[in-house]
Order: structure tokens, then sequence, then C-alpha cells
């Protein structure tokens, strides 16, 4: 239908995103490998390049190793429990019932939240005196948790906290995979006589696996990027249980100002997220 | 599903309710969720600290940031979205396959040749520091572009054979038929603007360029213990983003439901 010159006319309407495209994205992608090459000290004159250098330097470097592992610990932690949270929030919720934007609204909440607040409005909840998780636990049973301070709990309470504030966003795309899950299959395998968990078992879960697929995969992309929480709650601490790689990644970067060494801790995180993702869709393989 | 809300939601009751307490009765022994005699002293407190935390300028910095990201976020990609939807050319699919291609990776790792980039722009500490590289994301250029797709072609040929042109036709009728798409991007980029972390971090270490999360949280490194207050700041931080959100509930979802993508 077109009779203006097309190729002309797009340039133009393209123009403005992809200049910022190439500046923001596709030149830091490069660059950032670039930096990795070398020895990059922010306050030297002169980066020296020094090849793979720091990569070997990273793999052997025993802090790495342990913010790697503890990273792991964290995604293996929220992926699961996360993800099974949030299928269930929103099988409760498609059912349709009253209310049922009250709930969808009151889930997702957290989710609005800056990290900052997650993190201070845990902090408070968490405190070991006057924390509220501590005060309803010694009502129940008198326990007392040494949440964020104890090397053994602080991890899996800053997963609890992260598994708070994001299972609302999942949960609104796993709504939205069941709304694509056909009535009428539901309805013929009740006629049948196939009970709630047998429905769900033999119709909505393979329906929804390219869904199931999408958010783990997110989920697992987003949760080994871990920083906020660790940043301002812990710093790493206590002896490095909640070090993770991007904390580690920005202490060596914006702390000791090691671009370079800083550089190479981002990409073998990359490399690592990319072999794991490739892994999940090969072992998940589920072409529709 | 009732119990699941209560828990969901009784942290961020519990923090509006802390804030509403004189400092007194916020570290009682025995947790009262309703804050009696409720009082505005730590929101008081909070705003009066100018000096050292001028949290009046955070939450300008941040209104401005945020209004600015999505302003410019909605004509950007908008226009590339018209062109990957309308237009042909050579490469488009390679194109943009390469946008969507690039929302998969995460923007942490990349945070140092950015960082490194921006501050040979001499936008350290700026506006433009701030706002610019948050502009370059995939998202927008894929939803809209899968939005403006679903739009049937009569209007703008009717458009066409009044003698429109192609700017007049993008912004006559593609962009007033994809309010919704645009009114639900729009939120998702403001509240994550809003909320934003990492970048303004490290972007920024003039106390005065600081946005509100960033800002909270050198507050609340100060004030420890008085959890009245780092509330308050915390709620100050909240709130305009979930009024925007329950202002715009629907198209979240509807955006959601759009794609099946982001969260």
């Amino acid at each position: 239908m077109r009779s203006w010159n097309p190729n002309r006319h797009a340039r133009f309407f393209l123009l403005p995103y992809f200049a910022l495209f190439l500046l923001f994205v596709v030149a830091p992608m490069v660059y950032g490998f670039v930096i990795s090459l070398h020895k990059w000290y922010i306050l030297a004159p002169h980066p020296t390049f020094i090849g793979f250098a720091n990569y070997s330097a990273v793999l052997k470097d025993d802090l790495f190793r342990t913010a790697f592992w503890r990273t792991g610990y964290f995604v293996i932690m929220v992926v699961p429990l996360g993800n099974a949270l949030s299928l269930l929030l929103a099988v409760g919720l498609n059912q349709n019932y009253r209310g049922a934007t009250f709930y969808k609204v009151a889930y997702y909440l957290p989710v609005l939240t800056s990290v900052s607040v997650t993190a201070i409005l845990w902090r408070w909840l968490y405190s070991t005196q006057f924390g509220l998780l501590n005060y309803y636990l010694g009502r129940v049973g008198g326990w007392s948790v040494n949440w964020l301070t104890s090397t053994s709990t602080a991890m899996p309470s800053i997963a609890l906290l992260s598994i708070w504030w994001g299972a609302g966003g999942n949960m609104l795309i796993y709504l939205a995979g069941l709304k694509n899950v056909p009535r009428e299959l539901l309805e013929a395998a009740e006629i049948d006589g196939a009970s709630p968990l047998q429905r769900f078992r033999a119709v909505t879960w393979p329906l929804l696996k390219p869904t199931t697929l999408f958010c783990l995969v997110m989920s697992v992309i987003a949760s080994s990027q871990v920083f906020g929480q660790t940043y301002i709650l812990t710093g790493g601490g206590p002896y490095y249980s909640t070090l993770t790689v991007i904390l580690y990644m920005y202490q060596q970067g914006f702390g000791l100002y090691q671009m370079g060494y800083a550089s190479a801790v981002g990409y073998v995180l990359f490399a690592a997220v990319l072999v794991f993702t490739v892994l999940q869709f090969k072992l998940l393989a589920f072409r529709r | 599903m009732t119990l699941g809300a209560v828990v969901m939601l009784a942290p961020i009751v519990w923090m509006i309710s802390t804030a509403l307490k004189p400092e007194s009765a916020v570290l009682s022994a025995v947790p009262h969720w309703i804050p009696k005699p409720a009082t505005a002293e730590n929101f008081v407190q909070l705003f009066t600290q100018a000096q050292d935390f001028p949290v009046f300028r955070w939450l300008l910095n941040s209104l401005f940031v945020s209004s600015s990201v999505t302003a410019l976020v909605l004509l950007v990609a908008s226009s590339a979205a018209y062109a990957f939807a309308r237009m042909e050319f050579r490469g488009r699919e390679l194109l943009f396959m390469a946008v969507v291609a690039t929302m998969i990776i995460p923007s942490q790792i990349t945070l140092i040749p950015v960082f490194l980039i921006v501050q040979k722009l001499g936008w350290f500490n700026s506006y433009f520091g701030l706002i610019v590289p948050g502009l370059a994301g995939g998202f927008g250029v894929f939803l809209l572009r899968q939005f403006f797709l679903s739009i049937p072609v009569e209007l703008e040929e009717a458009a066409y054979m009044d003698g429109a042109g192609p700017l007049s036709i993008y912004w006559r009728v593609i962009l007033p038929l994809g309010k919704p798409a645009l009114a639900a991007l729009a939120i998702f980029t403001f509240i994550g603007s809003w909320n934003d972390f990492a970048w303004p971090l490290i972007i920024t270490n003039d106390i005065a360029m600081r946005t509100l999360p960033i800002g909270i949280m050198i507050f609340q490194g100060r004030y420890t213990t008085e959890f009245g207050v780092t509330m308050a700041a915390a709620a100050v931080c909240t709130v305009p983003v979930i009024l925007a959100f329950l202002a715009f509930q629907k198209r979240i979802t509807e955006g959601i439901a759009m794609t099946g993508l982001k969260g």
C-alpha cells in the first residue's frame, strides 16, 4: 500500500531508538568485554591489556567462588519456592469469584515497592529484639531467630523477603497463561469424574508448560542478579554468607575501582547464567 | 486466599502503621497494629532534615526522572515500533530479533561499561545520566509493535488516500489507536524507573542528585534504630507508586496479558 520511500521513512522513525540501543545496549556488551581484558584501574592513566588474566584470576579467587555458590544457594531457594507460590496464587485467583480483583492487587503490591523499601521494611520485621516476626515466633513456640545476623539464617532470610517481593509478578504471568486453558477441557474432565488435583495435573499443567518455562528462565536470570537486598541489608555478611556475585562485582568495580576485574566477574556470571538457561530449555524442552 | 492476602499485605500495613506512631510507641513489647494516637511527627521530622537529607529534593528528582523517562520512552519506542509494524525495509526481522534478544541480557552485567560510557559523556551526577540510558530497553518497542500489528490498516489507508504522510499517520492514527498499550507501557516504565536502584546508585554521588530509593537507603543508614521515621521514609517512596498502580490497575493486568511478559 505504501508508495512513499519506505526505507527513508523507516530510517527516520528508527533512528532515535537505535542510536540509544547502539550506545547503551550493544556498545556496552562489546566494551565490557574489552574492559575485562585489561587491567583497568580507574585512577591509573592507561589501562593495560592483559588478555584473559582477569578471567583466570576470577576463577581462582576464593571470594568469587564463595559469591558464586552463595548466589546459587539463593537462586535454588527463590526460584522453585517463588514459582510454586506464584502458581498457587494464580490457580486460586483463576476461579473467578467475587473479590478476585482485590486479592490480585493485594498479592501484587509488594512488586510495586523499590528494593530499598523492601529491604528497609524487612530489616524492621527481622529485628531480633523488637521485630514482628520474632514476636509472633516467641508467642507460638518461644523461638527467637537471628535472621540477618547469623551465617546460617542470613541467606534464607534474604530469600524469604525476595520471594515476598517478587511472587506477584510471576503470578500475573501464570494467570495470563491459565486464561489460555480452555474451560471446555476442564469441564469435560470434571464430567468424567476427575478430582480438582487430577484436572490440574492432566489438563492445566501440560498446557501451562510454556508459561512455566518462561517464568522459570526469567526468574533464574533475575535472581542470579540479586544485589540491592544484600547490598542494603548485610553488605555480604556475616562472614560472606550473603556475598552475591553482583555485589562482589560492585565492590570490585566501585569500591576498589578495578573495572577490568569487575567486568570479568560480570561476564563469568553471564556465561554461567547462559549455560544454565540453555540447560533449562534442553531439560524442559517442550515446543508447545 | 484470605490468609495469603493477609500475609502478603501485613508487611506493608505494618510499615504504614509504624510510620504513624510516635517513636516511643514503636518499640513496644507487644505490637499494636492500629497506631493510637496516630501522629504525623515522623513525616515532619523526615522533611525537616533538609541539610543532611534533602528528602523533598529526592522526591522531586524521582518525579522528574521517572516522568521524563516515561514520556521519552513512549515517544522513542512508539516511533521505532511503528516502523517495525508498518514499514518494509531491509534487515527488519533481524533488527527486531536483536532488540528482543537483548531484553534477556541482564542489565546488571553491563553496569560497568554503561557507567564508563556515561561518565565519558560527562553525565555523571546529572539528570542526563539518570534518564538517557533508561530509554534504550527493548521492552517498549516489543510491546508496542505487537499491539500496532493488531490495529487494522484500513484507517491508515483512508488517511493515506486523504494525503497524509507517514508522520501524520503516526501521530494522528497510530498513537491514538495505540492508547491501551501506551498506557500500559507508561505505567510499567514509570514504576520501573521510580524503583530503580543499582543505576542511580552508581551514576550519582552528590546527595542533592539522589533519587528517593537511594536517598531513603542513606537515610536509614543514619537512623538504624528509629524505625518510625525510616518507615515514614519507606512510605513516602511507596505510596505514590501504589496510587498510580490503583489508578491504572486494569491497564497493567491487560498489558501483561497482552505480551505474557514482564512482571
